[in-house]
């Protein structure tokens, strides 16, 4: 992409607005088109200042912001950046093909949400939750507000940084980030953690504790101490993957919270499980 | 029935939950932050905090993914907390309490949010006209009745449900509620699949065994495991670097070699 002009139209005041009202992402979801108002919503000042002169611009860069979103929430200021860039180029250009300000942006919502959601809530959010939760069940306020803080942080950082990054970036430095395969690179960096820290919460908090026993009277056996002998927390890992088949089979999660209800409390008055 | 003026604050815990998605999605909505709200409304604070610890593990996995949609948290949480501190019936009570209300929340949201199409209709109708000030309207008109929802339902079921629900909960055998607890330790196992099913692939699946193995037999906590994971990813990432620059268009073959060595 060819720069007509080095004249820049928006400044760092215009990128901040939009971090700040990226801020609104997951209010106003809907099915059809899920984040399409809240990014609209972010972009409407800077379309005003770009096409403001031209009340037929100003109206079909508006419904172009409308299109169908939805990404992580704290990389959304990072597309805002990238679109900021491309609609810049948008108004100084005559002959841009608005339809690629699009096809970018939706091409950045599904690597974007994945790296996303496996780092917010694959990674970070279990962390915090871990690392609090031991705290809050002992009663203690600081749970709460450690959760708020090791979630939080990095997530402001990410979006601060990630709006100038993406309007820096443009539309050609993307291309060969994607092309370096320094996209896969991180997506594996960040799959690695969150597998890793996944493993360790399934071992710690997923809790399948056998009550039943062989035999009778003293020389009974407890199952659940051969177990542990094995693997501690081997129950847990095959709980683990029983559900991990039955979501791969797009089992209706509602059906799996009624399932594993009713087949634990069935162990539980069976004398097979226990507390 | 319950005090109309403790179930109001209630509702007004409820309304305030998804007021947390127009002010950036800080988790502020989740059982962890307003199980500690709920049980100052009701002068137990430290209950509150355990509760809402307890139902945070449990609906850890109920968080909106993609295109899936969880069970209702928001007022799943608080009436469970708030009956369990009323009823004085602790975290078992708590969990039982919030997964059908949550579910049942779910259900009647999925009714109301039918409209939610025809309201964002609106705001394209000012766009076409160059008016951003519909778009801010739809974006407030579809959020605030998502507040009022949470709202109601939990105003609602605190005012009515408390002499009910304690009826109810005399009526479960000790064993069922035993049960539920049971349940309800395996339930984070539904949210770990579904992360899992999102990150996994041939490259971290063997680290996902590294991080259960680390835990079973190391007693490794989470933060420890997640820094053992840092330590991998630099070292892989350095690897990666000190070899021969990569060529743009030979990336490809490049990740397979260094997923096979590592």
């Amino acid at each position: 992409m060819t720069m007509t002009s080095n004249e820049k139209k928006v400044t760092d005041k215009d990128l901040r607005q939009i971090m700040w009202r990226s801020l609104t992402m997951e209010f106003g979801w809907n099915y059809e088109r899920q984040m399409h108002l809240a990014f609209a919503y972010m972009m409407a000042p800077l379309m005003k200042k770009l096409y403001g002169d031209d009340q037929k611009e100003y109206a079909e860069s508006l419904e172009r912001q409308m299109e169908f979103f939805n990404c992580t929430p704290q990389f959304v200021p990072f597309i805002g950046g990238v679109v900021a860039s491309m609609e810049e180029e948008n108004s100084k250009e005559k002959d841009f093909d608005v339809s690629t300000i699009s096809a970018i942006k939706t091409a950045l919502m599904g690597p974007l949400s994945g790296i996303g959601d496996s780092l917010f809530l694959g990674t970070l959010r279990v962390l915090a939750i871990g690392i609090a939760a031991s705290l809050s069940l002992k009663g203690n306020i600081l749970g709460p507000i450690l959760f708020l803080l090791i979630y939080n942080v990095p997530a402001y950082i990410v979006r601060y940084f990630g709006v100038k990054a993406g309007y820096n970036m443009g539309t050609s430095y993307l291309n060969k980030i994607q092309a370096s395969g320094l996209m896969d690179k991180f997506k594996d960096a960040a799959g690695i953690l969150g597998v890793m820290v996944i493993g360790a919460m399934t071992q710690n908090m997923v809790v399948v504790k056998v009550v039943a026993k062989f035999g009778t009277g003293k020389t009974a056996t407890s199952l659940q101490s051969i177990l542990d002998g094995i693997l501690p927390g081997l129950l847990s890992l095959v709980v683990l993957y029983i559900f991990y088949v039955l979501n791969k089979k797009k089992v209706n999660v509602l059906w799996q919270l009624l399932g594993a209800t009713v087949i634990g409390v069935l162990l539980t008055v069976w004398g097979v499980l226990g507390v | 029935m319950s005090n109309v003026g403790t179930s109001l604050l209630i509702g007004l815990i409820g309304f305030m939950g998804p007021l947390d998605f127009v002010i950036g999605s800080n988790m502020l909505n989740r059982p962890i932050i307003l199980g500690p709200l709920v049980g100052l409304v009701l002068g137990n604070l430290t209950q509150g905090i355990i509760i809402g610890a307890s139902l945070e593990l449990v609906f850890m996995g109920a968080i909106s993914v993609g295109a899936y949609l969880p069970p209702d948290v928001i007022v799943g949480g608080v009436l469970g907390t708030a009956f369990a501190i009323s009823l004085g019936k602790g975290v078992g009570a708590a969990i039982a309490i919030a997964m059908p209300i949550a579910m049942l929340s779910l259900a009647i949201g999925n009714l109301t949010s039918v409209i939610f199409p025809a309201i964002a209709h609106i705001g394209d109708r000012y766009a076409k006209q160059g008016k951003p000030g519909g778009i801010t309207a739809s974006l407030w008109g579809i959020g605030l009745i998502e507040c009022t929802r949470r709202g109601i339902l939990c105003f609602l079921g605190y005012f009515v449900g408390n002499a009910g629900m304690k009826t109810l909960l005399g009526m479960i055998p000790q064993n069922v509620i035993d049960g539920l607890q049971v349940a309800a330790n395996m339930l984070p196992a539904i949210g770990f699949a579904i992360l899992l099913q999102m990150i996994i692939n041939d490259t971290v699946l063997p680290y996902f065994f590294l991080g259960f193995l680390l835990s079973a037999y190391l007693k490794v906590p989470v933060l420890g495991v997640a820094l053992f994971g840092l330590i991998i990813v630099v070292v892989k990432l350095h690897n990666d670097k000190s070899k021969p620059a990569v060529s743009a268009n030979g990336s490809v073959e490049e990740d397979i070699d260094d997923d096979d060595d590592f």
